[in-house]
């Protein structure tokens, strides 16, 4: 009878799909990335409706969201690779003489520019397969900053051993002859080669095996603390979020509809979330299947 | 009277409604192929654009002539070679017939310096490369190759596009030289071997129907359908969507634009050298 009087009873559509306005920074805290009532259509499909977030500057904050919720259109706002059509994305002291940088407004020059401050870590690690090792982490430093090889070289070692892989015995391996796992560090290595102040992982540990899966969440921690970067995770992985985030925001049909820390999110009743967080198949994520 | 009447009305009005559809279709189609040309034609001009970074991309760019140029050399080889034997053999048997066999190299040497050189080099080109090309940045696209790029602020046109129809544009002319020779050779080998037509005699016949220019011709045409064959893949590639199967489509559609657009050019490029350069180079 419980079941009769689950979340779905008391929580309305529009309830379920109310955003959460983010609320003013905790004391010490800095606000690096602000989004404002973002929204994003492709054709007929409105996939963000009116996203609001502030990132704070050094936590990592755990996007989740199921698919098609927009994680992935809102980490290509993040990456400027969309501009935003309506609302505004600003970032703090990545902008034209050290102002903000608004997104929406920002010329060519001063998107690369922000770019140079980002890191990416992509799902499949995005790894050039016609290049070596060495060839695609210092890729930025050939063709952006245009480093000679020497310097090139010892800031690739010293990437890969900060996300603990042999350098030396990799560098001249091409990506199709390393593991999954090396792949993503290695993708890992090249996101952090050119010392970003952001970093964007797009759903780090699909499709990889448990040992591995801890093995990234460990490095995303460890780099969070020697490095101090601003990190942004977006994931369907629950034991992930846990593990690495500060805070955690539920991205559900377009919008934030709970944004907290641990704590706060365990203990949010939002539907949606009780539902990522228990793995139920009965819930407003899972409603179009039952029907 | 009534019933047929309805029947009429009904069927006219299937007819008009199915009409409109077809016209809505074709005219999307075509929508969105001049879409496709115009998106394309801005690539090129990117292209061009770059150029100026060309010493930035020498390593790519000997990559891609190795893979376009060297690679494809002997099919290319092979393949004209055959021609210019089958053309000497099959035309050679009429004028035999008629006496002519005599003119035998000014017939092979003016269909393959003019016309099958550089249609055959474009073809043999874009089945093995260009398709291979569109194949390549459509994965590239899928795997998110090209948006790692553009996040690390390297401009996919600087580092993909130009080395690629650089290289073409360097190859084909070369290729079509060869292409050229390799299928004069064959059919002076055939008119010898089959129509007592001696090499020196084929030369000479050859020589009397061409000029210098001939040849200039056939390669210039080929720098333009290298252009073509390179802007078309790229663009395709690069513009891949929805996973393997978009990479099939980008690669399809390919190879059926670049073939259309290179006869299209090439009927488009004769009527420019016979209207405008054979007067002046003769």
């Amino acid at each position: 009878m419980a079941d009769a009087l689950t979340p779905r009873h008391r929580w309305g559509s529009t309830e379920l799909e109310l955003a959460a306005m983010p609320a003013s920074p905790p004391e010490g805290r800095e606000t690096l990335i602000r989004i404002r009532d973002l929204h994003r259509r492709f054709g007929p499909r409105h996939i963000l409706r009116g996203v609001s977030l502030d990132v704070y500057k050094g936590e990592t904050l755990v996007i989740l969201g199921g698919s098609g919720s927009g994680k992935t259109t809102l980490l290509r706002h993040l990456m400027a690779m969309l501009r935003p059509e309506e609302g505004r994305i600003t970032v703090r002291g990545l902008g034209a003489g050290g102002g903000d940088l608004d997104m929406a407004q920002a010329s060519e020059q001063q998107i690369e520019s922000y770019r140079r401050n980002l890191g990416v870590v992509f799902q499949g690690a995005a790894l050039l397969n016609s290049l070596t090792v060495l060839e695609n982490v210092g890729l930025p430093l050939i063709e952006v900053d245009r480093l000679p090889v020497d310097q090139v070289r010892s800031r690739v070692v010293e990437a890969l051993r900060r996300v603990y892989l042999p350098a030396e015995e990799i560098l001249n391996l091409k990506p199709a002859a390393l593991s999954g796992g090396m792949r993503k560090r290695v993708g890992i290595a090249r996101a952090i080669i050119q010392k970003p102040r952001i970093i964007l992982y797009d759903e780090p540990t699909t499709g990889l095996d448990p040992v591995t899966v801890n093995g990234v969440n460990e490095l995303t921690l460890d780099l969070q603390q020697k490095i101090g970067v601003t990190s942004i995770v977006i994931t369907h992985d629950i034991g992930a979020a846990f593990m690495i985030a500060d805070r955690i925001a539920l991205l559900y049909k377009g919008r934030i509809v709970a944004c907290g820390s641990k704590d706060e999110t365990r203990a949010n009743e939002h539907p949606v979330l009780q539902q990522m967080l228990t793995g139920s198949t009965t819930g407003p994520l899972t409603e179009g299947y039952a029907k | 009277m009534e019933r047929t009447r309805t029947k009429d009305t009904a069927a006219e009005v299937i007819t008009r409604s199915q009409a409109a559809k077809a016209a809505e279709r074709t005219g999307g189609v075509l929508v969105k192929q001049a879409r496709h040309a115009g998106r394309a034609v801005l690539l090129f001009l990117d292209t061009c654009a770059q150029l100026r970074n060309t010493g930035r991309v020498m390593p790519q760019l000997v990559r891609q002539i190795e893979m376009a140029g060297f690679g494809s050399i002997v099919v290319l080889a092979l393949i004209a070679g055959l021609t210019g034997m089958i053309m000497a053999m099959q035309t050679g048997f009429e004028l035999s017939k008629m006496g002519l066999q005599g003119n035998l190299g000014a017939i092979i040497g003016a269909t393959f310096l003019r016309e099958m050189g550089p249609i055959w080099c474009a073809i043999i080109i874009l089945a093995r490369v260009g398709a291979a090309i569109a194949a390549e940045l459509g994965t590239m696209v899928v795997n998110e190759e090209v948006d790692a790029l553009r996040v690390m602020s390297i401009n996919p046109v600087r580092y993909l596009v130009l080395p690629r129809i650089l290289a073409l544009v360097i190859s084909m002319p070369l290729l079509t030289a060869i292409a050229d020779f390799v299928g004069l050779a064959g059919g002076a080998i055939v008119s010898q071997a089959m129509f007592d037509v001696t090499i020196a005699k084929f030369k000479e016949s050859a020589v009397l129907l061409l000029n210098g220019p001939d040849f200039w011709y056939g390669v210039f045409k080929s720098g333009v359908f290298a252009c073509i064959i390179g802007t078309i893949a790229c663009d395709r590639g690069l513009n891949t969507s929805d996973g393997a199967e978009g990479v099939g489509r980008a690669t399809t559609s390919t190879v059926v634009m670049a073939v259309v657009f290179v006869l299209v050019s090439d009927f488009v490029l004769n009527a420019f050298i016979q209207a405008v350069l054979r007067p002046i180079f003769g």
